[in-house]
């Protein structure tokens, strides 16, 4: 490493608790295309409005279940893909965050010429989808990810030698004798050694693959590295090596971690916070202890019900969830969670299809529908084949069969002929609120609206 | 080598009826580097209506055991190199019949056990289902397979020749043709509605809505946990004496895997069949089995009741292995990783598959293979420690107390 390079990096690791990485309102909407022309007919929402802050030297975890978009989220961290809306900063100062969320939240024809020049100041400067040149190289290196497949991410076809000192070639920090002693260098910081130079990634275990992996990824001495399930593919064993490697050099580097996993128990050790994901949301964030001792979200409940622990009373049986992921074209209104959620309530944003799904798990009276003619989601009349079906729907309703929580959201039920219409008082998507300090979460059982519930 | 000691463990400590009882079992493997020891000198017991976990890491030869059960381990590259499988079916039983040597039955009757009396859960339910045939398809084939004279009922004791071939899908293209044709069609259609009955009564006990509307479907359009509750319903259509359980949730998130764990226990309980199950994971084997065995390398380290193994595991491994699972009482940093690698099983010398990470590892670790010893009632481990403590210098009390303690 170049001395410049290493006193430039030395002066800003010391400022200490500046955010690394902050995400505003970060979107990642995948279109879903159709028909000979492939029109675009909706949108397979991965990622929908997370705001996230990473500070420098701490390691966040996410996690959450398989297709919540975790992983485009560290995706879109890296700059692999480009968020569709929304804006990842790169080391952005508390003061321009400030600016640049009172610049936003005024509608973009209101804004002053001023307003305009500094959040362009601040875009070209911090927003990693605008930045260009030495700035987008800069966060190039400085922004690195481990994926989960070892094998899958290093070239087969490759020598160790020429994957652990392609980014340094890349961009141009070393070549000849000097490139292979810094990959030496590099080899040992992950515990491997010269002798593994000329082999080829195939001669290697999972743990040594990852080690590989991690190395190449500290080629370059970055400040930030996404580590995306670094070690769901590796036997505990092998799995502790890792988890321990990974501690060592974020102390010894300074480096700042985003911790993505499935397996809380990695999660819990490895992260100072822990954000928890449900279907492209984030519906809880906390310090690591808080939100294993003290979760405020029944989806982190249940996280932690199912998750089975060497360490749990011999007696605690694990608890699973009912049904499954909803659709992420069509995400559920109000609460994504409310479709499974054990301790839903009347206010968790009921709409016309739970009614639907119901009708189709609980009776078999979803064969007669014909059509659901929607206004909005939660306001639709379903057509059936006759009359007596309408009524028999009705009488369902009505008769109390449907989830408990759900009647009381009912506003109208009527039948007209054949027709019922269903209308459900409407429910603002949740948002995220401060239970105590450092940790948030979506849950109205939680949050303000409680008050509301209260009064039902 | 370990035969005598083990089947002693089970033979004393034995408090039911075997289903199956694994002795001595080798299965090597013919690569160009030499003979891969995968499964070296394994046995164990499987007791009537138990759930015996087989817990080990990648490539310490569970899945290889778990294959040779139903003789899927395919020949060459795989070499069935010694011991044997008993496998007692209920009707051998109930018969007062002995057991069959599941590696030497012939052909045809290993068809009859496999899928009917012997059933397998596979890792990957994407994989394990046949993507081109509709799920109500794919289940009717253990029905025509297994109980094609169940299916025929319906039609009376004197069904024509023709149909009782297509209950056992033996048609060939002739008859295929004339299944088709009035006198046979309705017949036909007879023996295909009772076999639909079946499956909708078999995919319902897997508590899958709907089950009807499922059978028209292609695995693609079903999620994991879906997928997996179709395989278990084909596994247990023919109410099997033995399931084997290959890592069934390790591709499912843990809210799935919460909800078919408890599926499977509630079939087992109502069913009363064995399982054998297999995974990586020690937290969820600790959770669903009534007795654990440990391999490691091709061999069994450690074998007992859950209870016990989790509260004083005896061979260096299980705790090596317990320690390295992360927990909330450990700092970061500081997790007990075992250090190195598993060694490669290429034609290997006698010693103890261990020896190479193990701390308390001695000379003559790596020079005599270990006996398997019973420990105490229904306990055994294969470690020099606990043979000839002399030898190593550590006496089996002299160990460090073991941390992880159960609440």
């Amino acid at each position: 490493m170049t001395s410049v390079r290493a006193e430039s990096l030395e002066r800003e690791r010391s400022v200490g608790d500046r955010p690394v990485m902050t995400l505003l309102d970060v979107e990642k909407h995948f279109p879903i295309k159709d028909g000979v022309l492939q029109k675009v007919v909706g949108h397979v929402k991965a990622v929908d409005g997370v705001s996230l802050e990473i500070r420098r030297g701490e390691t966040l975890g996410l996690v959450g279940e398989s297709g919540c978009g975790k992983t485009t989220l560290g995706r879109c961290i890296s700059g692999i893909t480009a968020p569709t809306g929304g804006g990842i900063y790169f080391r952005l100062s508390d003061v321009d965050r400030a600016a640049l969320e009172d610049i936003l939240e005024i509608p973009e024809k209101d804004r002053t010429t001023e307003q305009r020049r500094t959040l362009e100041r601040i875009d070209s400067r911090h927003l990693i989808t605008a930045l260009t040149g030495d700035a987008w190289r800069a966060y190039r290196r400085n922004c690195q990810v481990v994926f989960q497949d070892a094998f899958s991410s290093l070239n087969p076809r490759q020598l160790v030698k020429d994957i652990v000192g392609r980014p340094l070639r890349i961009h141009k920090e070393a070549s000849g004798a000097e490139l292979t002693e810094r990959v030496v260098s590099l080899l040992e910081s992950v515990g491997m050694g010269r002798q593994h130079l000329f082999r080829y990634p195939h001669q290697f275990s999972g743990g040594q693959r990852q080690r590989i992996s991690i190395a190449r990824a500290l080629a370059l001495d970055p400040e930030f590295i996404v580590l995306d399930e670094p070690t769901s593919a590796l036997d505990v064993s092998v799995q502790a090596q890792i988890l321990n490697l990974l501690h060592e050099l974020q102390r010894d580097r300074g480096l700042t971690y985003l911790f993505i996993s499935h397996d809380l128990g990695v999660v819990r050790l490895m992260s100072d916070r822990i954000a928890v994901m449900y279907l492209g949301e984030v519906v809880e964030q906390g310090t690591a202890t808080e939100l294993f001792e003290r979760p405020r979200h029944p989806y982190t409940e249940a996280l932690l019900a199912a998750n089975p622990d060497l360490d749990a009373d011999v007696d605690k049986e694990i608890e699973g969830l009912e049904g499954t992921v909803p659709d992420p074209a069509n995400p559920p209104e109000g609460c994504r969670f409310h479709t499974r959620c054990p301790v839903v309530t009347p206010i968790c944003g009921w709409e016309v299809d739970d009614v639907v799904s119901w009708l189709s798990v609980e009776t078999d009276l979803l064969e007669s529908m014909t059509a659901v003619e929607r206004r909005s989601n939660f306001d639709a009349t379903l057509a059936f084949a006759d009359d007596g079906s309408a009524d028999d729907v009705a009488k369902a309703i009505s008769n109390g069969s449907m989830p408990p929580a759900m009647s009381p959201a009912l506003e109208t039920v009527s039948v007209e002929g054949s027709k019922v219409l269903v209308r459900f008082r409407p429910v603002p998507p949740v948002e995220l609120e401060e239970v105590e300090p450092g940790h948030v979460t979506s849950c109205v059982l939680h949050t303000s609206r409680q008050r509301e519930l209260r009064r039902e | 080598m370990t035969s005598t000691a083990a089947a002693g463990v089970s033979a004393e400590g034995a408090t039911g009826a075997l289903v199956a009882s694994v002795q001595d079992l080798s299965i090597h493997f013919k690569t160009k580097a030499g003979m891969v020891h995968a499964v070296d000198g394994v046995s164990f017991d499987i007791r009537d209506g138990e759930t015996l976990g087989l817990v080990g890491e990648t490539g310490c030869g569970k899945s290889v055991t778990a294959r040779s059960f139903m003789r899927l381990v395919a020949s060459p590259p795989g070499v069935y190199a010694g011991g044997k499988i008993d496998f007692w079916s209920s009707e051998a039983r109930a018969a007062g019949g002995g057991p069959v040597n599941l590696l030497t039955i012939a052909d045809d009757e290993m068809l009859e056990i496999r899928g009917n009396r012997i059933a397998m859960i596979f890792q990957d339910p994407g994989k394990a289902l046949n993507p081109a045939l509709t799920i109500g398809n794919q289940l009717a084939e253990v029905f025509y397979q297994h109980r094609s004279d169940e299916l025929l009922e319906p039609l009376g004791p004197n069904a024509p020749v023709i149909i009782r071939r297509a209950a056992k899908q033996e048609s060939g293209k002739v008859e295929r043709v004339l299944l088709k044709l009035p006198p046979l069609r309705s017949k036909a259609a007879k023996v295909r509605e009772e076999v639909e009955d079946r499956v909708a009564a078999a995919l319902a006990e897997t508590q899958i809505p709907n089950p009807r509307k499922i059978m028209d479907r292609y695995p693609h359009e079903l999620s994991g946990g879906m997928k997996q509750r179709v395989l278990i319903a084909q596994a247990l259509a023919c109410n099997p004496d033995l399931l084997i359980a290959d890592e069934p949730t390790t591709a499912l998130d843990v809210t799935i895997q919460a909800k078919i764990l408890k599926l499977i226990g509630e079939l087992q309980q109502r069913r009363r069949t064995s399982v054998l199950y297999i995974s990586h994971d020690l937290s969820l084997v600790r959770e669903i089995s009534d007795r654990v065995a440990v391999m490691y390398a091709g061999r069994i380290a450690e074998i007992g009741r859950t209870d016990d193994v989790f509260r004083e595991p005896l061979h260096p491994y299980t705790r090596s292995l317990m320690a390295a699972v992360p927990s909330s009482r450990n700092k970061r940093g500081e997790l007990a990783a075992i250090e190195g690698n598993v060694p490669e099983l290429i034609d290997p010398q006698p010693s103890c598959r261990f020896h190479t990470r193990c701390p308390f590892a001695a000379g003559v670790c790596g020079d005599v293979d270990p006996r398997f010893l019973r420990h105490d009632f229904e306990h055994g481990v294969a470690c020099h420690i606990y043979d000839e403590p002399a030898a190593i210098g550590i006496r089996p009390d002299e160990l460090p107390s073991f941390e992880r303690r159960i609440r």
